[in-house]
Order: structure tokens, then sequence, then C-alpha cells
């Protein structure tokens, strides 16, 4: 049984770039992608939000009334309930004066998981215990 | 971890770089960071050639812009595509775009 | 030999990002090593067949067609490519179309991966 860490890591802010989307929509396809290995074989990812990537985390996002698309919030709330762990970084939002209950959360829709507050190193650390580091 | 991370922009407007931690760092100047290899702003080297790491610039975008080998700061090593594979596969285990 | 998974985002048009991965591909193919290729965002661009090249835009068909030829794996994100209007019907023979789990399952097998994101 193998199984390959991945750290996602997101350092720039919601659509202007659609990196952050993608990066988040990626890392859910980890859901399915069993399909396409051999049996026992996983592939987690960890998303990461880094710099101006904190941005994409905050929570009362309305681009589906705006533009008639799918928000960066919904996206994270799917990765929190299918299980993924997601990590913001706590300097970064500090630096914006973003507190942590403006934070997406999947509370209303079940999720077991929660978006994590963490300091740098702890991010750090999941980039070094990955096999391979995507940055977004 | 053993780190290489290409560099594709002269100015960039995150700073991951600054905070990415690595037991060997490698830094690949591709794109328009090749400027970060020769250009001399207000008549100083590009700060990022002060960080701790190996660094290399990819020789097809050096020449795309107008730019010779003999320019290349001394610390940045010039190379092609192959160089870049090699460096890759043999030195670096993981790799990040920025 | 090894096995590099290289994913873009970047567009055809607008950006250098994608006539890098694409050489970068070629040299790896030519060291020996095995090479997947992901297109997903505005980097789907690229499977559009028919380009003309006009010399001020880069053109991609070309070098992907011959990077196909050698045995590279490329793959464009179904969802992303048709969102832009591009059809299997006008896409680049050999593509394959699927969605983000093939390049999840190309990571797993890779030595290296070079995700080049960008705008």
């Amino acid at each position: 049984m193998a199984d390959t860490k991945l750290a996602f890591v997101v350092q720039r802010p919601p659509y202007k770039s659609e990196n952050p989307k993608l990066a988040i929509t990626h890392a859910i396809a980890y859901q399915t992608v069993e399909i396409l290995l051999e049996e026992g074989e996983t592939v987690t990812p960890t998303l990461c939000f880094i710099g101006d990537g904190v941005l994409a985390c905050i929570k009362d996002q309305k681009a589906m009334d705006t533009y008639g698309i799918t928000s960066t919030e919904t996206h994270l709330k799917n990765a929190l309930l299918v299980d993924l762990d997601v990590f913001v970084c706590k300097e970064d939002l500090e630096r914006f004066g973003i507190t942590e209950d403006k934070i997406v959360n999947a509370d209303d829709m079940g999720a077991d998981k929660r978006i994590q507050v963490v300091p740098y190193e702890t991010i750090q650390a999941e980039m070094e215990a990955a096999k391979h580091v995507l940055f977004f | 971890m053993r780190l290489a991370v290409f560099v594709s922009d002269l100015r960039s407007t995150v700073d991951t770089l600054e905070r990415l931690k690595a037991e060997k760092l490698g830094i690949v100047l591709v794109g328009n960071g090749v400027y970060h290899a020769s250009l001399k702003e207000n008549g100083k080297s590009s700060p990022l050639l002060d960080k701790p790491a190996s660094f290399y610039v990819l020789s097809e975008d050096l020449e795309t812009r107008g730019i010779s080998a003999s320019e290349v700061d001394s610390r940045v090593k010039v190379v092609n595509y192959g160089d870049v594979v090699d460096l890759i596969f043999n030195e670096y285990e993981k790799l990040a775009w920025l | 030999m090894g096995v590099l998974s290289i994913g873009v985002f970047s567009s055809l048009i607008g950006s250098m990002n994608l006539d890098f991965a694409l050489k970068l591909a070629d040299a790896a193919l030519q060291k020996g090593h095995k090479v997947n290729l992901w297109l997903s965002g505005n980097a789907t661009s690229l499977v559009k067949k028919d380009q003309k090249h006009l010399k001020d835009y880069s053109t991609g068909e070309k070098p992907l067609k011959a990077l196909l030829e050698k045995g590279v794996e490329v793959c464009t994100c179904e969802a992303c490519t048709l969102a832009r209007g591009i059809q299997k019907t006008d896409a680049i023979e050999g593509v394959q179309w699927n969605a983000m789990h093939w390049y999840l399952a190309k990571i797993h097998e890779s030595d290296r991966v070079l995700h080049i994101g960008g705008e």
C-alpha cells in the first residue's frame, strides 16, 4: 500500500487568477483518483494557504450572486466535506487583520473538518513531508 | 528537502520565496526571471542573488531577451534545457514554480 | 530513467510558460525520461487543432504533435476545455481528455513534478 502525499500551496488571492480555485478542485480530485491507481494506492493532498492566498479563505463570498460562478468559499467547503486537511497561515491572517471567525467553515453542511489556522512553520513542515509540492 | 525553485518573473506579487526553507536550495531563473541574473538596478545586482542558494539561468531565455552569457553575474551558472532536466533529476527532489 | 509530470495552467498566447513546458518535456525525452503533460485552466487552449502559425504568436500544435509521437502522455482537463468552447472534435488527435484525477494519478507514479501555475 502506497500513499503519495502532496502539498498544494496557494499563494495568490482568488478570482483574478484561476489558481486558487484550481488548487482546491485538483485537491478534491483525490477522492476519485483511486479508479486510476492500483489497489491500495492513494494520493493525499493537503491544501495550504499562505501569503495573499489566505484571502481565498474569507467567508461570505457571493460570487454566485454577482458573477454566476461557484465561489472559492463553496469549493473550500467541498474540500472540508471530503475530509481534506486545509491549513491557513496564522501570520498572514494576522498581517491582514483577519480573525478566525471570518474564515470559511462547512459546519452548516455537516463537515467534520475545519480549516486549521497554523503557524507558517507547520506549512513548511507539510511541504517537507510531501513527496511533491505544487504552488498555485 | 532539496528544492529547486523556478523564478519566472522579475517582479513578483508573492513573497513565497523569502519564506521557503530547504537544506539544499536551487533557484532556476527562467522567462522574465532571467533579468535577475544580469540586471543592475541603480547599480546593484538583484537582491535575490544574495540568498544562500545555487543559481542557474536558462540560456535560451537570456538570448531571447538580448542578454549574453558574459553579462550574467558570476554567482549564476548558465544552463540549457538539457541541463535543467539533469538538475531536476539529479540535484533536487522537489520543484516549485513561482 | 525517471518520470516527470508537468502540469500547466498558463495560456498558449499571452504567456511563455507553455513554450517552456513543451521545450522542457522534449529535453527530458531526449535524456530518456518518461514525460506526462497535464493541461488545465487556460493551458487547455493548446489542444485546439488547426492553429494558424502567425509569427507574432506562440504556436503549440507542431511541438505538441511531436511530443505525442515520441510517447509523451498529454491530457487536457475536460471541464476546463469544454468551458472554453473547445470540443473533442476540435482537438489535436492523441490528446487524452479526463478529469483532474488523471493528473493526481500521474503525479503518484512520478519521480519529479513541475507544476506551472501562474497567470
